[in-house]
């Protein structure tokens, strides 16, 4: 078939390409055109036929006349929209506008002006649309040359230039010679007086000004329509913003004099949806972020500080009356700013540190203040105290102290972390923020450490009692929580482990199982080596009470069949486990050292022990604390001489190792004899207070004066005497004689220094392992990063003291652990191994 | 990543046996058939104009001859650019991790081919027939223009169809439409789940249809009751392969190639009713009355639009008004009165021209189409979705005349309905004018690819030793001003890069004649419209391919060197320098100079004298008439004489280069 054709060359394409000089009769067909156009912008398109203005456009293209054809539209959309359409605007027009978009508008009242404003927009937005409307139409029939012609030559498109057009023609163009108002002023002032109308309270037509600032979306500065040069950007919002800074400014200012914290917030809250909203349904969408940061900017960048410190309704006023909602609020508006939200922090911490210090100066006070009872009393209390209900009486003063200020704080502690969830969203910031402050005011406490470990002694020791496992919990967490803001943890520790201590051994505890999960708490919330000890404690335990049985069996195997068996139980301490010298604090010296004189049969029974264990455990010493330890003992009293009913009473009495030997003296003393003070002590050889608390319980105590003291009184003088008391009276079978002890109440000064002192040392000992072990690692290090080093090691136990740590490291020096770099720029040591 | 050899033998060897086992189709069939010979003979030759014929007489370009070579391997091995560049374009296939697609790569003579081979790497390249297939799928969400002619409703909602995709693809809707071609509706039961319907719709309309049905329902029973119904739904409309595809599995070479083949059946489907209908029902008619023919919305063809393309006035022909046989309007009216499923012919000519035919001026042909297809071209999607004229709704059809001759519509309506686009030679520049009006960019390359092969732009061997008996006929197939203007004005540029090797290769015909000046001076006026530089883009192209005409022989010796020799040294040299050296049999065995023939009026008298000036004397002369020893020295002096006549060419037009 192509061969065949081949033949024939290919023609001249039929329809005038001949030649370029060729003339088309671009008048003729131009006439066609426009005309065409013309009735597209009457709205007669109808009749108009596509294919015949498209054949005109593409010939006229084709022929090179695509220069002349562009223009000529382009005049012809000039003359259109300057004449025929600023026309249509200009009539629209109601005298005061044009006045009032100059200076400012007057004599005319708001609702004139409204429908003024909206009879302008109205005919405005009809032209916009027709125009688009046209200029789609238009675009379609010269499709051709917007192809060809545009993308040759680099020219916008018919269209955009249409556009171009419509903002110089009718937007920026003066209505009336010599008034330099363009039709874009007069809308931007219409636009912002609906505005202002709007944010007054007035209802406004919302789609009529959408649909203008649709139109300044869609017309741009240049014809390269980027989208940063829209009209809507570079023209109306500059006014509008700057006019919604002036309205906000002047509304924050006036809302500040006369309104609440509270509604202030409110308002403002309000103001920012308004604002939002408006963007969406009446405005752009574009401008909501910048609106909005106006709106943040006058009503709560410039004002949030006078707003958080309001004097009666601030965030001060908000947090004692737990006005949740307006916190909320508050936190909402500062975050909006601030992502730090610094004022509201602020504010906050300030409150919680003034509250914290009002916990602390109320125990403070309280512990202070006189004990209203004599210590006496509270001694024998404390004594009785597990056997009566603790309510029934004042427990001591200290104690209660202590147990206040950790309600206190654990109640301000829920308080604050409540409205922390509920206002404020859980921000972490904040929560850093709350932590500080309440680890700054609890560290101001110098008694935190003691009374933290006060609080779970009460409550190890009965205020769980009867408590379901989800309650125990919570106060486990409580304490925890506490915990967490020491920062003296090694304090904390010590205190923790006399009580424990007295705990254990006194068999006080409620439940092993709640002694034990705490000690897990801790583990977790501070680490290995602050309960190593306290759980060497525990296993101290379970091991003599093994011990014990098994001394039992031995003796029970020995076949001795001796009546008057002394029964054992034994707990052997690990002596640097436990805090031995806080059972008996007051005790010093030798005195303290000194042996007990045991009677006969106890002595019998301890060095079989003592036999006992070192097949065990060869070569360790015992040490025998015979003033922690306690005793059931048998007594028998005589008939009362006076009484025929009286018979003789036989009673069980628990007391103390002491009492124990003392009261056994009086098994050899004939009836109506008796020992004087120093009498008891040079056969007992008991430390002098030990002996004079025992007596005191014994004699003196009403309930339990199995001993009568001569003369009567209180006090013991060395110089009293003792009688056996057969008139003893009690109607109990067993009866428990407490000791007034040294209990656990507060530390007096004294103590505390002792404490203290203990403490120091045995930091000391902390420090030096830590730089030790710091430069044995290193070998060579400056003294200011030994320093900081050190106390990151340290932190987690305790914060030391800089100048401990000075010293520390002066005495390494002496015992040649370290030296001196000589020529060293910084001070800097040396390890030495 | 490309695949270590063994890897590669084994995929070849896995793909032999899939073969073998009828699952794969051979992507390279081998095909011994004299046809596929000469394809390959061509392609050695790099026979541009002979490959274009056969790939459009139907030669399988991706077959393979008995050695295993396909015609793409063979043009790469033999280094023609060219005839590369339109087997790739022509669909032949170079696909990397292939072993025909890594041995093409592996055998391309220069970096040149190679380049363009991976540029056409499969993977970027497009199925030809997708964007038929994506524009049929998509008037299926489609809403505006409405194009859509019948309703289908289903119990999950209404799918607007159009008629005569639903009678070309399906025997069932054939049937019934034809039966009834006003219906607008079909009600489908809802036993059927509303699903199985979306598929086979989206099947009919050549869209792609999920491979994996479990992929889209929620149970394996959905799954199942979805099969049934696409099954039933296939039986009923007559769609044998529907079922197999969806069931075929996933693999993706063997989805690709059902797809190809789905697409291709569509395609062809289409084009049987195209040529069934529309082509059929095509109306000759005076041109005076064209506009009055009223055809009926509700016709068997379901055509909503008349296009009307008015013959060329033959000016051989008499215009002989008088005779017209005038036939009144009322004739022209088709009666909706007749029976509606009977072929609508509207005018009430007969089809077959009447023996009075040479007495009519003009005729206008009126061809019965479907917007949904038109709006493949921009031109007419901007027409129906306009408010004028043309996109209203009237009682008959609209009649819209298309500015050009009735052939070259037809072949644009073929394209846009097939894809296809074959034409000769000589209706090339005007399809080529057309499709740039109504923006179909794809039948321009292609107008532009018949412009550029069959118009022959450089002479190879095979062509001046007899291409096909055509030497004895000098006249030139194309006047090559018309194809430049015409790249130009439509800005294909691969035309003008023809005309200029085409120029190039003949200048000593062109260089003197007063058109070629002309162009010229257009030429460098279309570059000063643009920006202002000092050269000439046309004459910058002639000078290229001027160069590379004789480049083959001065190769290594250096032109200039060449030139200013004497010829006697000249010859020598090279003769001792390239003693083997291929002699090119370009038509410079013997020229005569311009010089005899400037005289001689213009063009076409021109090239038939030119040809007289040809016989073989068995004197070597220069194209001054000067007798020179060999051949070197005449082509060398050829080439300075005729730069040296641009150079006087470009004085005399005042114009700098």
């Amino acid at each position: 078939m192509l061969t065949g054709r081949g033949r024939g060359k290919i023609r001249a394409p039929r329809r005038g390409l001949s030649t370029p000089g060729d003339n088309v009769d671009f008048d003729s067909m131009w006439a066609v055109l426009a005309s065409s156009l013309r009735e597209i912008h009457t709205k007669n398109a109808s009749k108009l036929s596509f294919e015949e203005l498209y054949r005109n456009a593409y010939k006229l293209v084709l022929k090179k006349k695509g220069e002349a054809l562009y223009e000529k539209v382009k005049q012809f959309e000039h003359d259109w929209l300057s004449t025929e359409v600023r026309g249509r605007i200009r009539s629209s027009l109601t005298g005061g506008l044009l006045t009032g978009a100059a200076g400012s508008i007057s004599g005319m009242t708001a609702n004139e002006r409204r429908v003024a404003g909206e009879k302008f927009m109205k005919a405005l937005k009809s032209a916009w649309e027709d125009h688009n409307l046209c200029m789609n139409m238009t675009t379609d029939v010269l499709m051709y040359m917007d192809r060809v012609y545009c993308t040759d030559n680099r020219r916008p498109s018919i269209f955009a230039a249409s556009m171009a057009l419509f903002r110089d023609c009718v937007l920026r163009s003066p209505l009336v010679a010599e008034d330099p108002t363009t039709v874009a002023m007069i809308l931007n002032s219409v636009i912002l007086d609906q505005v202002r109308m709007e944010r007054e309270g007035d209802i406004i037509d919302k789609n009529l000004i959408r649909s203008c600032a649709y139109m300044l979306e869609g017309l741009y500065e240049t014809e390269e329509e980027e989208e940063s040069t829209k009209l809507y950007l570079t023209s109306f919002e500059p006014d509008f913003l700057d006019e919604s800074r002036v309205f906000y400014k002047a509304e924050g200012a006036s809302h500040l004099r006369s309104s609440d914290a509270g509604t202030y917030c409110r308002h403002t809250r309000k103001r920012i949806s308004e604002e939002q909203d408006r963007c969406r349904s009446t405005l752009s969408p574009l401008t909501a972020p910048k609106i909005t940061s106006v709106v943040e900017d006058e009503l709560i960048k410039r004002n949030i500080r006078e707003v958080i410190d309001m004097e009666g309704s601030g965030v001060e006023h908000m947090l004692d009356n737990d006005r949740i909602g307006e916190l909320e609020l508050v936190y909402e508006l500062n975050a909006r700013v601030d992502p730090k939200k610094e004022e509201l922090r602020r504010a906050l911490q300030k409150r919680v540190v003034e509250l914290g210090s009002d916990v602390n100066n109320a125990a403070i006070n309280s512990s202070q203040a006189p004990p209203p009872q004599p210590p006496e009393v509270n001694g024998e209390t404390r004594g009785k105290g597990d056997a009566k209900p603790p309510a029934e009486r004042p427990v001591n003063q200290q104690t209660a102290a202590a147990i206040k200020w950790v309600d206190d704080v654990l109640q301000l502690k829920d308080k604050y972390d409540n409205i922390w969830i509920r206002a404020f969203g859980s921000d972490q910031g904040l929560q850093t923020a709350l932590t500080r402050s309440f680890s700054d005011f609890i560290n101001a406490f110098p008694r935190s450490s003691e009374y933290i470990s006060l609080f779970l002694d009460e409550n190890l020791k009965k205020g769980l009692k009867g408590k379901t496992e989800n309650e125990v919990d919570a106060v486990l967490e409580k304490a925890i929580t506490l915990l967490r803001y020491i920062q003296d943890k090694d304090m904390f520790e010590r205190y923790y482990k006399k009580h424990l201590c007295r705990r254990l051994l006194m068999g006080k505890s409620v439940s092993g199982d709640v002694e034990r999960q705490m000690i897990s708490r801790m583990k977790m919330e501070v680490g290995n080596h602050f309960t190593q000890k306290l759980e060497g404690m525990f296993k101290d335990m379970t091991v003599s009470e093994d011990l014990t049985s098994s001394f039992k069996d031995k003796i029970a195997k020995l076949g001795d069949p001796d009546q008057k068996r002394i029964e054992l139980a034994i707990n052997v301490l690990t002596s640097t486990m436990w805090p031995l010298e806080a059972m008996a604090p007051s005790t010093s010296g030798e005195e303290g050292r000194a042996r007990c004189i045991f009677p006969q049969a106890v002595e019998r029974v301890k060095q079989s022990f003592e036999k006992f264990y070192m097949e065990k455990h060869n070569g360790r010493v015992l040490t025998w604390q015979a003033n922690m330890g306690t005793a059931d003992v048998r007594a028998t009293f005589p008939k009362v001489p006076g009484k025929e009913s009286s018979k003789e009473r036989r009673h069980e009495l628990n007391v103390s190792t002491y009492a124990m030997v003392i009261l056994l003296l009086f098994n050899d003393l004939p009836p109506g004899e008796s020992y004087t003070f120093e009498d008891v002590q040079g056969r007992t050889n008991i430390p002098t207070n030990e002996l004079i608390r025992n007596l005191q319980s014994l004699a003196v105590a009403p309930k339990t004066r199995i001993l009568i003291k001569e003369p009567m009184s209180k006090d013991i003088k060395p110089t009293d005497q003792f009688y056996f008391n057969e008139n003893f009276h009690s109607k109990f079978l067993k009866i428990k004689v407490g000791v007034v002890s040294s209990g656990n109440k507060v530390e007096g000064t004294e103590e505390r220094k002792e404490t203290e002192k203990k403490n120091n040392d045995s930091r000391g000992g902390t420090i030096e392992a830590a730089i030790v072990r710091t430069m044995k690692q290193r070998k060579e290090l400056s003294h200011q990063q030994l320093i900081t080093e050190v106390i990151t090691q340290l932190a987690s136990r305790f914060v030391p003291d800089v100048n401990m740590v000075k010293k520390r490291i002066e005495s390494l020096i002496e015992r040649e652990y370290l030296e001196r770099v000589e020529d060293a720029e910084r001070p800097a040591y040396r390890y030495l191994a | 990543m490309v695949l270590k050899k063994y890897e590669l033998e084994a995929t070849l060897h896995a793909e032999k046996r899939e073969i073998s086992n009828g699952r794969l189709k051979d992507e390279n069939p081998l095909d011994v058939s004299k046809g596929f010979q000469e394809m390959c003979g061509a392609c050695r030759r790099g026979d541009l104009k002979r490959c274009q014929e056969l790939i459009t007489d139907g030669v399988n370009i991706n077959a393979r001859d008995e050695y295993d070579y396909s015609p793409l391997i063979l043009a790469s091995l033999c280094g023609h650019y060219e005839v590369v560049q339109l087997l790739l374009e022509s669909g032949a296939l170079c696909e990397r991790d292939t072993f025909q697609g890594e041995r093409c790569l592996y055998n391309a003579l220069n970096d040149r081919i190679r380049n363009l081979l991976l540029k056409y790497d499969y993977s970027k390249s497009t199925d030809p027939l997708q964007p038929l297939a994506s524009h049929i799928t998509s008037l299926l969400i489609r809403t505006h223009p409405k194009t859509s002619d019948i309703t289908l409703s289903t119990s999950g909602g209404a799918l607007n169809l159009h008629k005569f995709i639903l009678s070309a693809r399906s025997p069932y809707f054939r049937n019934k439409l034809a039966s009834t071609p006003e219906s607008n509706g079909w009600k489908l039961s809802s036993a059927i789940p509303p699903l199985a319907f979306d598929i086979v719709i989206r099947y009919l309309y050549l869209g792609e249809i999920p491979l994996d049905l479990s992929g889209i329902c929620e149970s394996d029973e959905e799954e199942k009751t979805l099969v049934a119904g696409i099954d039933k739904l296939s039986k009923q409309l007559g769609l044998e392969t529907l079922l197999d595809n969806i069931l075929g599995g996933g693999d993706r070479r063997l989805a690709r190639q059902r797809r190809t083949e789905e697409v291709t059946r569509g395609r062809d489907q289409l084009e049987e009713w195209f040529r069934e209908h529309v082509l059929k029902h095509k109306v000759v008619t005076n041109t005076r009355n064209a506009d009055d023919v009223r055809w009926d919305r509700d016709n068997a063809i379901f055509a909503d639009v008349l296009l009307r393309a008015d013959a060329d006035v033959d000016t051989d022909e008499e215009e002989l008004d008088g005779n017209i046989e005038s036939v009144g309007p009322e004739q022209k009216v088709r009666t909706t009165d007749g029976p509606l499923n009977g072929i609508p012919v509207g005018p009430v000519r007969d089809p077959s021209p009447p023996p009075e035919h040479h007495s009519y001026p003009r005729t206008s042909t009126l061809f019965p189409v479907h917007r949904a297809m038109l709006l493949r071209s921009d031109f007419f999607s901007a027409m129906f979705s306009s408010t004028f004229r043309e996109a209203q709704d009237t009682s008959h059809l609209q009649i819209i005349p298309i500015d050009c001759s009735p052939e070259v519509l037809e072949i644009v309506l073929y394209f846009i309905y097939t894809e296809k686009a074959e034409f000769p030679l000589d209706l090339a520049i005007d399809v080529l004018f057309a499709a740039d009006q109504l923006f179909l960019e794809k039948l321009k390359v292609k107008a532009a690819t018949v412009i550029s092969t069959l118009g022959n732009g450089t002479m190879t061997v095979v062509e001046s030793d007899n291409p096909r008996g055509m030497s004895n006929e000098t006249e030139p197939e194309i006047d090559i001003y018309d194809v430049i203007r015409a790249g130009w004005l439509t800005r294909v540029h691969r035309l003008e890069e023809f005309a200029a090797r085409y120029l190039a290769y003949r200048l000593e015909y062109y260089i003197d004649e007063e058109e070629f000046a002309e162009l010229i001076r257009e030429s460098a006026a279309r570059i000063k419209a643009r920006q202002e530089t000092d050269s000439i883009e046309l004459l910058d192209d002639i000078r290229y391919y001027l160069s590379e005409r004789f480049r083959l022989r001065f190769e290594d010796s250096g032109i200039d060197e060449m030139i200013d020799a004497t010829a006697g040294d000249e010859s020598d040299l090279v003769a001792a320098q390239n003693p083997d050296f291929k002699l090119p049999d370009d038509e410079g065995v013997d020229l005569k100079g311009p010089d005899d023939t400037s005289q001689e009026p213009k063009k076409p008298d021109l090239t038939s004298e030119g040809a007289n000036a040809f016989d073989f004397s068995g004197v070597l002369r220069t194209l001054d008439g000067q007798v020179t020893g060999d051949e070197f020295s005449t082509d060398a002096q050829n080439y300075r004489i005729l730069l040296g006549k641009i150079d006087t060419l470009l004085e005399r037009l005042k114009l700098d280069a």
